[in-house]
């Protein structure tokens, strides 16, 4: 996944970038705790970690290879996301330029998909999955066994997109090719994360995360509907609903077609033209977003000025 | 042993890649400029030629699988852009002395928490590589024979114990490096001087107008 030099327009390396340095600075704002004497060790050895664990490639089906990225493994085990941030960011600077993988140019890119994309939606999966698993400890590395492998998928998507702003590749070669190879990079990846912190938890369960819950009672509905809208939707059936089988049959379906005014759509049939399957995706995870947006209006204006 | 300071020859390499990466796309005659820089720069740091053939010649291959399907006019574009970065990079990192990469990475401007981080991480590194061999000889000791067939054997509970013995070991330094004065900064001064930062200046008035001039021609 680390996108090399040459790949990226310079607006599309030049907007990642600025989205990769502003979250780099939050985040080593919000991570001052894990730089002091008692946990720099820990973040330095997890980087060094993540770093040698990302040299070895495991095979992967069609002549290619993946590699562990280790987001997820580094923001569980360092206890919070804003480090695991610098960790990976730690990594793909060293990659990038000692050892010339990953470009220089595309290093904001790397970092957005690898250290923030990947790292966050690793997090937020793994708190979510757990607490819906009964929240307990010994659920931990099945939730984020599960949360590393869709976090992987979910990076390799923006990779693909980045790639397709740039106009290095059309959407149509580059989507399904990134999201089939990463899906297996992400098996990979959840195995060995999850096997991993199965070790940690018995030999080392201070390491880990305690059995309280530090996200809030709003993170679960809303991460279940973006899974829902966002993932299942990708294998939703393709086959007419009941009105169009019967407007089919019984021969009205030509009606739609003659409408005088046409209300121009850009989500049109659930889609995004030219962007193949992953429209669909991409058109559910928007339609949730207006969706919240407008019932949460609505609930603000007509919310009694008792409550 | 070349005279170029190890942060200016960082700096340098980082002016070709990002000129060369940022060119528009089909400008095969500015490319072709920033070829020649690459190899005069490759040339002048005296890469052995033998390693950096057969590193360039392995990243290439990954490269190809991504931009052959892209079509022959573009991938040729592509793959030759991102040879002259391979190119300069490796020439970079094929000539850093060693232990010495914390002062090159010093002069980068990335905030101060990365920096102490990179060099923790540089540092844990050995402390990492050395348990793995003591790993693999207890291993070989126990009937395993050679490194592939330990890696084959290889488990998360395997990497996980990896994991917390660096940690044990890690921790123990670091306090004696705290011990020792160690306050998250790398002792070494990684400054220009005014000549350096001459020769930047023109390296990079250099590179911005070989690039510029790609979009306009």
């Amino acid at each position: 996944m680390h996108i090399p030099d040459g790949f990226l327009s310079v607006p599309v390396a030049g907007a990642t970038g600025l989205v990769s340095a502003v979250a780099l600075v939050v985040a080593c704002g919000r991570s001052q705790e894990d730089l002091g004497i008692r946990r720099a060790p820990i973040l330095g050895l997890t980087t060094a970690f993540i770093f040698a664990a990302q040299m070895v490639n495991f095979p992967v089906a069609g002549g290619t290879s993946g590699h562990l990225l280790g987001g997820t493994l580094a923001a569980i085990v360092l206890g919070s996301p804003w480090a695991g941030m610098l960790c990976i960011t730690t990594v793909f600077i060293i990659q990038a330029v000692l050892f010339a993988d990953g470009g220089i140019t595309a290093l904001g890119a790397n970092i957005l998909n690898a250290g923030v994309i990947a790292v966050w939606v690793g997090w937020v999966l793994t708190q979510t999955l757990q607490r819906l698993l009964g929240g307990s400890k010994g659920r931990l590395p099945l939730a984020a066994g599960i949360a590393a492998g869709v976090s992987i998928v979910v990076a390799s998507v923006a990779c693909a997109i980045q790639l397709v702003l740039s106009g290095t590749a059309s959407a149509a070669i580059v989507l399904p090719a990134m999201t089939g190879v990463h899906i297996l990079i992400g098996i990979g990846e959840g195995i060995i994360t999850g096997g991993v912190l199965v070790y940690l938890a018995k030999a080392r369960p201070d390491l880990l995360p305690g059995e309280e819950q530090e996200f809030k009672g709003w993170l679960v509905p809303v991460i279940s509907i973006l899974l829902v809208a966002g993932v299942l939707s990708l294998v939703a059936s393709g086959w007419p609903d009941g009105l169009e089988r019967v407007a089919e049959n019984v021969g009205f379906i030509d009606l739609a077609e003659q409408v005088r005014i046409e209300v121009p759509t850009p989500l049109a049939d659930y889609g995004i033209e030219g962007l193949g399957a992953i429209s669909t995706s991409i058109a559910g995870l928007v339609g949730s977003a207006v969706c919240f947006a407008v019932a949460f209006g609505i609930a603000k204006v007509v919310k009694p000025k008792n409550a | 042993m070349l005279k170029v300071a190890l942060p200016l020859r960082l700096h340098l390499s980082l002016v070709i890649v990002v000129g060369a990466a940022s060119l528009q796309f089909n400008a095969w005659l500015c490319l072709g400029i920033y070829g020649a820089i690459a190899l005069f720069w490759a040339g002048f740091l005296r890469v052995p030629l033998p390693q950096l053939g057969g590193l360039i010649g392995t990243e290439l291959i990954f490269l190809s699988f991504m931009a052959l399907p892209l079509g022959w006019e573009r991938a040729s574009f592509l793959l030759v852009r991102s040879l002259i970065c391979l190119i300069t990079m490796n020439s970079f990192l094929l000539t850093l002395p060693p232990h010495s990469f914390g002062i090159a990475l010093k002069s980068l401007p990335v905030p101060v928490p990365i920096k102490a981080n990179l060099l923790l991480a540089g540092q844990y590194l050995e402390i990492l590589l050395d348990e793995v061999t003591r790993m693999q000889r207890s291993a070989q000791l126990r009937g395993l024979n050679g490194a592939v067939g330990w890696l084959r054997y290889t488990s998360a509970a395997m990497i996980g114990a990896l994991y917390l013995r660096s940690l044990d070991r890690a921790e123990r330094v670091y306090a004696a490096m705290v011990i020792r004065g160690y306050n998250g900064q790398l002792p070494v001064d990684a400054t220009f001087r005014p000549k350096e930062r001459f020769v930047l200046l023109v390296a990079w008035a250099i590179a911005s107008g070989l690039t510029i001039t790609s979009y306009t021609i």
